[in-house]
């Protein structure tokens, strides 16, 4: 009987804590803005940097008074929502986005769960920003996505066409975890490599997301004796030590991948062998980088302990939501008017030098401006730091 | 050739490790530890926490997570499978501890650890190379020869120490030794430690090759499952089997069906319904374990 | 004892057709419909794990039928064109029989080797959707349209999903009723003869196979009913999603559907209905903690295992009696 009443009086204390927890007093109006994704988990890590880079973002605009939106000043506040990469939880999470009267969400961060969040995001007007590549979110007469980076089938055609021209790249080779995701990366690689007139010498090699030896995976691959290694939609975990492998194997050709990687963890995963190795990156090369950006990985350092390379291209979702309303205050709480605003939409890019713009772009890809434009950065890792390659764009 | 069988060996030698763990708690305990490869990820952390953030040698990291996930293990034990296993009909409802410890595990290594992939400069520099036939890195043929060490060290424990006979006369018949006067509580805690602390050493071990992430601990679960399936459960001799089993067949299976890609694992894993389907109880284990 | 029995289930009834639309609306959480109408559909699909538990096998497989019942419907609806409502028994059906098949062989493990077998079941059915053509493998099907109308004679029975205004409440009242009937059929099995003799199954194989009992014939039927609702579990899910990857229903759903049935009560029918509610609005509750989110999580499931190891509902046996 004591027993029970300890769990009642313990479960109504962390009930009342639930309610009264996060509603801090704050003086200026609050703009909701919503982060669905992974934060726990095997693929904590997208989702965190993505949360994270939200979070900073918006702990700096407060600090400097708020947003301004027509006349009134707003802090911003991140609502995050962590779909355990179960689509089934990214509804939920959607839901619980209407519920709080969000109209701007950031994620999903894969394919299925971007998916899957499509009928509720529409049915309760939320614009969201996935990082997952299927067209048939972007393409009409889906219209509430927005892609918020460089999809793969985007940034490998350039990567190819740059390694064939200035390496001499001929004959390529993919390699692919056997998940949804890195598998429709593959092909779509696969497509663009033959498309160029490149020689797809492996294409068929896959493996589970944890394997811990990958000599067997890739034995096979280095046979067909690639000049290319594409590590498609290759998580941060696996890519040290798949090019560590590929290297012991005694590879000497070219690797890559068109995901954003981490310089800390391919320094402790491969070492000097990750040398040479070609991703694609966000803004913060030191040659594009503008002081916002540095300052930006200043205070995400500060608040999180570490910075994370992946929010290189994660700034930039929120800054685009608050820059968009900003344009035209009608749409914070009118879906509508935000994609009416989208096609004209143009303002100075803060985390970029020089007079780069943000805007949106999309239309070869998707028939309609349904992606943010971020710089194509492809980056060459050199002992434990990354090293601009080359600067494109989309359109 | 040799280059599969020599993968196989090295897988096998990791994975084998790994499934005593497993398989000695649930000899011990008829516990099925869902949390086993939290504790793996946890020794990997705490190894890359005292080699790399300390700058202490790879040997003090790995005794520092074998005593880590010793004294985890111990606390497990005590705290919350003995309570729940002494008071629960059905013993099948340990599962739903070890998952929630699972969970907890996630938690406190993602608030500990952070989010990122981790790893520890190479220990040993170098690759074997044998004409292109055979090619292999030195650190990964020392973490090899160290597994199957360990190995060596456990089955010697196991069969020539008074604890590791009072554990196997546990596993035969927990009732009977109790009544032979084998202090029951004080060798499941014991076991379960060692179990822990097997799991603690291999991710330590691994940490210098693989890596180690947060998100390796539930496949690195389902893949001991799978071993000590092979092997037969709660029998060591069929986790060590299972283990090299398995290696071997990721191994020779990854060669033969690379044209196929992508069904790979769909035919290890089918193969291996199948096999269970004709032998039930796995190579060597007890029916109805 | 009966009526009481009867005043209860009336009770149930009401709660969730009347009380729960009601408080919704009062309150305003909108949100809530999805999370019930997911607590509903996993619920079915672990009542079907509960069965399994119930002659004495864990299953951790459920998933996979989840999966296979959500492709088929999925694949009917697109490329047939069969009417949504058609593929939901249809689905069921098919993992009925897939089941047979499969349970067959793998119903003669026992304890953790059917546990594991069936855990890796989950594994194949994902690798399986992967390589397959049918699926459209790694792409998934997406845009799935929503369940259209049907009528007898000129009279709706059901609308067309898409003309609602409001989707979530029908989605709601449909995987309700799916609830109501599943556990209905639960409950007379397990207060039937089959029920009886399942029992029998769970405490001592050899013994009922002495006395006369078909032990492979009841076994393979018992899974094959437990996967039939794991099958329109997962059709359900992808006529709400409208869209279905490969991952859709994956391990972790499959070990959740069991930690569903230990958490509410291996011993009782509504065991798992409470479980995934618990478990499932749990998550969804906690989510106001952030970080602390999952620590919290598991430290109340632990706590909650330690307290009450033989699920929730053995809270009643202490005040004596009812079951």
């Amino acid at each position: 009987m004591n027993r029970r009443t300890l769990l009642k009086s313990t479960a109504l204390a962390a009930a009342a804590s639930l309610v009264f927890f996060g509603a801090a007093s704050a003086q200026n109006p609050v703009l909701k803005i919503g982060f669905v994704g992974v934060t726990s988990g095997p693929a904590a890590a997208w989702g965190i940097s993505n949360q994270r880079s939200m979070e900073t973002r918006a702990a700096w605009l407060n600090e400097l008074g708020g947003v301004e939106i027509d006349g009134q000043k707003y802090d911003v506040q991140i609502v995050a929502f962590d779909d355990q990469k179960d689509p089934k939880r990214a509804i939920a999470g959607m839901e619980k986005m209407a519920q709080e009267g969000i109209h701007y969400v950031v994620g999903p961060n894969v394919d299925d769960g971007a998916a899957a969040v499509r009928p509720v995001a529409e049915q309760n007007g939320i614009m969201y920003f996935p990082y997952a590549f299927p067209k048939e979110l972007y393409t009409a007469p889906a219209s509430n996505a927005i892609l918020g980076m460089v999809a793969n089938y985007q940034s490998g055609p350039a990567i190819y066409k740059y390694l064939m021209e200035n390496n001499g790249v001929k004959k390529v080779a993919f390699v692919a975890a056997n998940e949804s995701d890195p598998l429709s990366q593959r092909d779509g690689g696969v497509e663009a490599a033959k498309a160029l007139g490149l020689e797809v010498v492996s294409d068929s090699v896959t493996y589970q997301v944890d394997t811990t030896d990958f000599t067997p995976v890739l034995l096979p691959v280095l046979q067909s004796q690639p000049d290319l290694l594409v590590l498609s939609g290759v998580s941060p975990a696996n890519a040290p030590q798949l090019i560590r492998s590929a290297r012991e194997l005694g590879y000497t050709g070219l690797i890559s991948t068109e995901t954003a990687q981490d310089a800390t963890v391919l320094q402790e995963g491969a070492g000097e062998l990750a040398n040479g190795f070609i991703s694609v990156g966000g803004a913060s090369t030191p040659e594009l980088a503008s002081d916002a950006m540095r300052e930006f990985v200043d205070r995400y350092t500060k608040m999180f302990g570490e910075y994370n390379d992946e929010s290189n291209t994660k700034v930039y979702a929120l800054e685009y939501i608050l820059e968009t309303i900003k344009a035209n205050p009608a749409a914070m709480n009118d879906v509508e008017e935000f994609k009416k605003t989208m096609d004209t939409f143009e303002a100075p890019n803060p985390f970029m030098v020089g007079d780069a713009k943000l805007t949106y772009v999309g239309t070869t890809s998707f028939g309609q401006k349904r992606q943010v434009s971020v710089p194509l950065v492809v980056n060459e890792f050199k002992d434990g730091a990354f090293q601009t390659l080359f600067v494109a764009q989309v359109d | 050739m040799e280059q599969i069988l020599a993968n196989g060996l090295y897988l096998g030698a990791q994975y084998a490790l790994i499934a005593l763990g497993l398989t000695l708690i649930f000899s011990l305990m008829n516990v099925l530890n869902f949390a086993h490869g939290q504790m793996y990820v946890l020794g990997g952390f705490v190894t890359y926490t005292v080699v790399a953030q300390f700058g202490l040698p790879f040997i003090v990291g790995l005794v520092a997570s074998a005593v880590v996930l010793a004294v985890v293990g111990a606390g497990v034990e005590r705290f919350l499978f003995r309570p729940v296993v002494a008071r629960s009909k059905r013993e099948e409802s340990t599962m739903l501890l070890a998952a929630g410890i699972a969970f907890f595990l996630d938690a406190v290594i993602l608030l500990l650890f952070g989010e990122k992939q981790r790893g520890v400069p190479k220990i040993v520099n170098g690759v074997f190379n044998w004409d292109f036939r055979l090619v292999m890195p030195y650190d990964r043929i020392l973490i090899g020869v160290l597994a199957i060490a360990m190995i060596a060290g456990f089955i010697a424990l196991m069969q020539y120490t008074r604890a590791g006979r009072a554990m196997r006369a546990l596993a035969q018949d927990r009732m009977a030794a109790q009544l032979m006067g084998v202090d029951v509580e004080r060798y499941s805690m014991l076991g379960f430690a060692l179990g822990a602390m097997l799991a603690g050493l291999v991710g330590g071990l691994l940490v210098t090759i693989t890596g180690v992430n947060l998100g390796m601990g539930g496949p690195t679960s389902i893949k001991a499952f799978l071993m000590i399936m092979i092997g037969g459960a709660g029998v060591i001799s069929g986790a060590i089997a299972g283990g090299f089993i398995l290696g071997m067949m990721e191994s020779i299976g990854l060669t033969l069906l690379a044209a196929y890609g992508d069904i790979t694992y769909l035919v290890i894993f089918a193969s291996l319904m199948v096999f269970l389907a004709f032998r039930p109880q796995g190579l060597m284990g007890k029916p109805w374990g | 004892m009966n009526t009481q029995k009867l005043l209860g289930i009336g009770a149930f009834v009401i709660a969730v057709y009347v009380a729960v639309p009601l408080a919704i609306a009062l309150s305003g959480r909108w949100d809530f419909y999805y999370t019930l109408t997911s607590v509903a559909l996993l619920s079915v699909a672990s009542a079907g794990v509960w069965l399994t538990f119930y002659i004495g096998r864990i299953n951790i497989g459920q998933g996979a039928y989840a999966l296979a019942g959500g492709y088929v419907s999925a694949i009917l609806v697109t490329t047939a064109g069969v009417s949504f409502w058609l593929t939901l028994p249809l689905a069921g059906v098919f993992c009925a029989a897939l089941s047979v098949l499969i349970g067959l062989p793998i119903l003669r493990l026992r304890g953790v080797y059917f546990a594991m077998v069936t855990l890796v079941l989950t594994e194949v059915a994902r690798l399986t959707a992967l390589a397959l053509p049918v699926t459209n493998g790694a792409k998934g099907i997406t845009s799935i349209p929503l369940p259209g109308e049907v009528s007898i004679l000129g009279l709706t029975l059901i609308p067309d999903f898409a003309t609602l205004g409001n989707p979530k409440l029908a989605f709601y009242f449909m995987a309700v009723t799916l609830m109501v009937i599943c556990y209905a059929c639960l409950w007379r099995i397990v207060n039937s003869r089959l029920g009886h003799l399942c029992r029998s199954l769970q405490q001592n194989e050899e013994l009922a196979a002495s006395i006369g009992v078909n032990t492979a014939y009841l076994r393979v039927l018992a899974y094959s009913i437990s996967s039939f609702f794991g099958g329109i579990a997962g059709a359900m899910f992808v006529a709400i999603s409208q869209s279905i990857y490969p991952s859709s229903f994956q391990v972790a759903d499959s070990v959740n559907f069991m930690l569903n049935c230990f958490l509410g009560g291996l011993g009782y029918v509504f065991g798992p209905m409470l479980g995934t509610l618990l478990l499932y609005f749990g998550w969804d509750l906690l989510f106001t903690t952030g970080r602390y989110q999952l620590l919290i999580y598991s430290s109340l499931m632990i706590a909650l295992m330690l307290v009450l190891p033989n699920g929730l509902l053995s809270l009643f046996d202490r005040k004596g009696g009812r079951k």
